[in-house]
């Protein structure tokens, strides 16, 4: 071990070590804010342009699908919170539901994230939660022939025929945008019963991993808009003017990114010597 | 009778539901009410399927505890938590209607649910970095190439990458649009190619493990 010099160290550093130097690079940010600017990409705008102005129209009816955990907040909540604030500013109606168990505090972190612009709707009329539903992509083709089967109820038991907003939603031809916001596979099962079959306009908000996945269906223009993770849902704060969780994020995501790289960096450096020097 | 309800009655009803599937997208894209049926039927087998699993986990974890198998222990926490959430939830459902308005299923899934699954979440990116640390080196020139592309994306990802130089956030989204996306794309054609031949083969009886499990023939 003492004959080692620093390259060798270098290659056989306790992983302990990389946990700490993480924990404390993502702290740092925390007690000492950054703040650098967020460059709002073409498919983020696109999303964003696509819910507000002449795109949407009041009492248009707009599907809001969680299908993300409380493990996936950070990346997906600030993205969709921007959404469904956007929309209800435009007077469109949203319908809520989950494809994800973890739907109902998903929907309670939304209802308080965007609490001024729930006060002033009403439960039933402008927005209606109707929780989560079973049965992956073959509820989804039935939501769009006939969503009432899927849904006979709302989540707090009240049936939907006797909600005035579920009047107007029986199924794709009354929905003008679906917005979908997920850890897995979700999204696609929209796009394959919903946009590809109807046309239906639908967007994705998801994690950054996803974002490999969706890019060629945005390109392709199977998804009008789509938001990639934390920095995804940044960008839309940004462009509706209110920083908040994501915003936040982008400096833990600033000292994260620069730190692996250096990390590869040193690495590789190490790496390197010791090949030259065998 | 087994072998006829294992491999000819879910070979006679997969092809049913096929066809009637087919014909549906092809002939009645606004509504047929034969396929809105059996798409009800198939919400209502998923959501017996998840009563089964639950029912599947309390028999396998009390078999544990029972036997003693290895890691017992946390088959009794499975247990006494499965317990807890039923009896909690299902007071809060019965007497409003939503299983979150009971105080201590509420209270169970806000602090110790939600924390849980963030912290779970989380510690990826632990285990990330020191991979990263470890595994990305340019032990070759397909190596060294995969590096740098990977070391363009990560920065052009986070705001910082455009404060470093202005041309990594443009090199970043070439590397996404223009070296990636091609390549997803054959994924996914592929795939979905994969998919229809994968139906084929199973509605003309090819794929055993489809029916009975087994070996294909």
């Amino acid at each position: 071990m003492s004959g080692q010099n620093i390259f060798d160290k270098l290659q056989n550093i306790d992983r302990r070590v990389f946990y700490w130097v993480l924990f404390i690079t993502l702290m740092v940010p925390f007690i000492m804010p950054i703040g650098l600017p967020v460059k709002v990409v073409k498919n983020t705008r696109d999303l964003y342009e696509g819910v507000t102005g002449d795109n949407i129209n009041p009492g248009d009816i707009a599907i809001m699908n969680f299908g993300y955990g409380v493990s996936a907040w950070s990346e997906c909540a600030p993205g969709f919170t921007v959404c469904a604030k956007a929309l209800l500013r435009e007077g469109a109606r949203i319908v809520f539901m989950g494809a994800h168990y973890d739907v109902e505090l998903s929907y309670n972190k939304l209802r308080s994230e965007a609490a001024e612009d729930f006060a002033t709707k009403q439960y039933g009329v402008d927005y209606v939660f109707l929780g989560y539903f079973a049965g992956g992509e073959s509820a989804i083709a039935q939501l769009a022939t006939d969503s009432w089967t899927v849904y006979p109820e709302d989540h707090y038991r009240t049936p939907v025929s006797e909600i005035p907003l579920m009047q107007d939603f029986h199924g794709w031809q009354d929905v003008a945008v679906v917005l979908s916001s997920d850890t897995g596979d979700v999204g696609s099962y929209f796009l394959r019963q919903w946009q590809g079959a109807h046309g239906t306009k639908l967007a994705e908000i998801g994690i950054a991993m996803n974002g490999s996945t969706d890019y060629p269906y945005y390109l392709a223009g199977n998804y009008f808009g789509l938001s990639i993770g934390s920095r995804g849902g940044a960008e839309l704060e940004v462009l509706i003017g209110e920083p908040g969780e994501a915003t936040t994020a982008m400096d833990s995501i600033n000292a994260s990114h620069i730190l692996i790289v250096l990390a590869v960096i040193l690495a590789n450096v190490g790496y390197l010597v010791q090949r030259r020097q065998a | 009778m087994s072998n006829i309800l294992k491999r000819e009655a879910v070979f006679a009803v997969t092809g049913i539901v096929t066809v009637l599937m087919f014909v549906e997208y092809f002939f009645f894209p606004q509504d047929w009410i034969v396929a809105s049926t059996i798409r009800n039927w198939a919400v209502i087998i998923y959501n017996i399927s998840l009563g089964l699993g639950g029912v599947r986990l309390i028999m396998q974890h009390t078999m544990g505890t029972q036997r003693r198998r290895e890691n017992w222990q946390f088959s009794v926490l499975f247990l006494v938590a499965f317990v807890i959430m039923l009896f909690t939830g299902l007071a809060g459902y019965l007497g409003t209607g939503v299983a979150t308005s009971n105080g201590i299923y509420n209270w169970l899934f806000n602090n110790v649910y939600t924390p849980l699954g963030s912290t779970t979440y989380a510690i990826t990116g632990f285990y990330i970095f020191s991979a990263a640390y470890r595994a990305f080196r340019a032990r070759n020139v397909d190596a060294a190439l995969m590096l740098i592309a990977g070391c363009f994306v990560i920065l052009s990802n986070a705001p910082v990458g455009e404060v470093i130089w202005s041309g990594i956030p443009a090199i970043g989204e070439w590397f996404r649009f223009v070296g990636q996306v091609p390549g997803m794309r054959v994924f996914g054609v592929v795939g979905g190619l994969g998919t229809i031949a994968y139906g084929f083969r199973a509605l003309l009886g090819k794929e055993r493990g489809f029916y009975a499990g087994g070996a294909e023939e």
